[in-house]
């Protein structure tokens, strides 16, 4: 129940993102490469998400690699951490593109301004 | 030499008053002795001091900068008005007076005599007359440029460059800082475009080894070389 819990959870994030992803690739916003690599990892996370319990229950009793069962609290700590991957990968695309535009506006404005005071002068 | 080929000299410069005028008359004069069609473009980098007025008084155009965005930026915006206003060769060089006006006008004809797009002048190749800790910290960051971005030039930190037309238009960096010299060097070599150097020799007066980048400076500027090319992975 847990494990289900866990991915209703998380694969919304996760879907959400991927859309996102495909919708910014259509409109091109983003490169391929970046498109591909963003694509590979959000698929990685959800492919791990899928098959957490039957990865747990292969695991269990063969240490070391034997572990406790899924607990709530992992279950908050997992999906806080998808949700910053998503959030934090949505802010630095943001910042990143407002970056390019204020560089790109001072640029543009000094010139244009120079050419008016030179025209003064 | 073919007179056709326009000229922008661009000298990005940041507080650099006492010393701008003089910058812009020396190469001025040797620009004029030639049969060279230039423009000489002075981008003022928001200074505090009375830079804009003392380039203009040397005889130069003035871009000012509202904000300060550092040497990248500064040389970015040189860089965009020579594209914009249809240069074909953009030569680049420091505001403190360390650069040759002989060295510019040889870059400037081994440009036009060659298909090269990114004309670097090095001050490696002929060490004569630098400080052994300039040297050091110089060849480190080529060679950290070297392993990063996979470009192999003696002097990847100087400011005298000179531009093809072809790179006025193509080439774009994202960093505004002093790192923006190797990366610019990185970008080049993603567009394919030809890059060489020529010796060029370097004056280190009293003033100018207190401008530009230091050891420590190094330091930044690597860390931030670093990052920029972990970023990318991902891009």
């Amino acid at each position: 129940m847990r494990y289900i819990i866990l991915l209703l959870l998380n694969v919304p994030i996760i879907s959400i993102a991927l859309l996102n992803l495909v919708t910014k690739f259509k409109l091109r916003k983003i490169s391929k490469k970046r498109f591909s690599i963003q694509m590979i990892l959000w698929a990685i996370l959800l492919i791990v998400l899928i098959f957490s319990f039957p990865v747990y229950n292969l695991l269990t009793g063969k240490p070391p690699l034997d572990s406790h069962e899924l607990s709530l609290f992992d279950i908050v700590q997992t999906t806080a951490v998808i949700f910053l991957i998503y959030i934090i990968n949505n802010m630095r695309q943001k910042i990143e593109w407002n970056e390019k535009t204020i560089r790109d506006l001072h640029q543009e404005l000094s010139i244009k301004l120079s050419e008016k005071d030179n025209g003064k002068s | 030499m073919s007179t056709a080929n326009k000229v922008c000299v661009v000298i990005p410069a940041y507080n650099e008053g006492s010393v701008i005028k003089n910058v812009v008359k020396g190469i001025k004069t040797s620009l004029d002795a030639t049969s060279i069609v230039y423009e000489i473009v002075v981008v003022n980098d928001g200074s505090k001091d009375n830079t804009t007025a003392q380039a203009r008084l040397g005889g130069a155009k003035v871009i000012d900068h509202i904000l300060n965005s550092g040497a990248g930026g500064a040389t970015a915006t040189g860089l965009s008005y020579a594209n914009q206003n249809g240069f074909d060769f953009a030569v680049t060089m420091d505001a403190d007076g360390q650069h040759l006006a002989k060295d510019v006008i040889n870059g400037i004809e081994k440009a036009q005599k060659t298909d090269v797009d990114l004309l670097i002048g090095s001050r490696l190749i002929d060490t004569k007359g630098m400080s052994k800790v300039k040297i050091l910290g110089n060849k480190g960051l080529s060679v950290i440029t070297w392993l990063l971005f996979g470009v192999n030039v003696t002097d990847s930190q100087s400011g005298l460059r000179i531009f093809s037309q072809k790179a006025l238009a193509s080439l774009r960096w994202k960093t505004s800082g002093y790192e923006f010299c190797s990366e610019m060097l990185w970008r080049a070599k993603q567009l394919d475009l030809n890059i060489s150097e020529y010796p060029i020799k370097a004056i280190y007066t009293d003033y100018s080894k207190t401008k530009g980048q230091n050891n420590w400076n190094a330091i930044n500027i690597v860390k931030s070389l670093v990052k920029r090319r972990i970023v990318e992975i991902f891009e």
